[in-house]
């Protein structure tokens, strides 16, 4: 798994590339970490070029909001595939997430 | 038809496996949809293998696959400590905390999710699916 960090209109965009599983997802939860360790205000996680995603992937994303939230960050997950999608919907955490399904909308949710 | 693979107790077995489920999947007839579903399935259960029964300590996993034209029927068994997956409570939804919902995947995406309480030294459980009509001759 890839995860490219980069700043568009002072907002935090990590691009997220590959499977997100119980064996890569550690490496993106630490991704976060840092960002909500220094309380970025806007992030958002780009994840098109994710094609499968599992619980631990899930997971991850859960503590980030948690964290976010905690300051009164934004954090806006980005142009899901349709099978990523399914696995939140799922969940039922298509509701509790901010959703977007281009980078223009993202942006625009998340306050740039 | 019938299949075995050994795992490793590792997580880096699971992108390789699932890509060799993927393959085997498709041509067993299962749209890709579907083939998805049973990934994430699959995913949850090893995973609860690897962190659970073994919790970092080596071993083995077994995956039997028995494909029919009706069915897709999978055992996985390993010798880690005991752990029966189908006890673990359902979440109540949307859980806004970490954790938890890999075995409620399990129960959404299959129509047999069973522990094998006679099974000695280790865990066995066994997940299957019918095949949606337009899958079924595969096979």
């Amino acid at each position: 798994m890839k995860i490219l960090n980069s700043v568009q209109n002072q907002v935090q965009v990590v691009e997220v590339e590959g499977d997100l599983d119980f064996h890569s997802s550690p490496n993106l939860r630490q991704a976060l970490n840092q960002l909500a360790d220094k309380k970025a205000p806007k992030i958002i996680i780009q994840l098109k070029k994710v094609g499968y995603m599992d619980s631990s992937g899930i997971a991850t994303f859960v503590e980030a909001l948690q964290k976010t939230k905690k300051y009164q960050g934004k954090l806006v997950l980005a142009e899901m595939a349709p099978a990523v999608r399914s696995v939140f919907e799922i969940a039922k955490l298509d509701g509790i997430f901010v959703l977007s399904d281009s980078m223009s909308d993202a942006l625009q949710k998340v306050g740039a | 038809m019938q299949q075995r693979f050994v795992l490793k107790n590792e997580s880096s077995e699971l992108p390789v496996f699932r890509a060799k489920m993927r393959t085997f999947l498709s041509e067993k007839g299962w749209p890709e949809k579907n083939t998805g579903e049973w990934l994430l399935v699959l995913d949850e259960a090893l995973t609860n293998v690897i962190r659970h029964a073994y919790s970092g300590t080596p071993g083995e996993i077994i995956v039997e696959i028995s494909d029919e034209p009706s069915k897709t029927e999978f055992m996985i068994e390993d010798h880690g400590k005991r752990f029966d997956p189908t006890q673990a409570p359902t979440p109540k939804l949307p859980k806004e905390t970490p954790g938890g919902l890999g075995v409620h995947f399990i129960r959404q995406l299959t129509d047999r999710f069973e522990y094998d309480n006679s099974f000695q030294g280790g865990n066995r459980i066994y997940l299957m699916r019918y095949k949606p009509s337009s899958a079924r001759s595969g096979s």
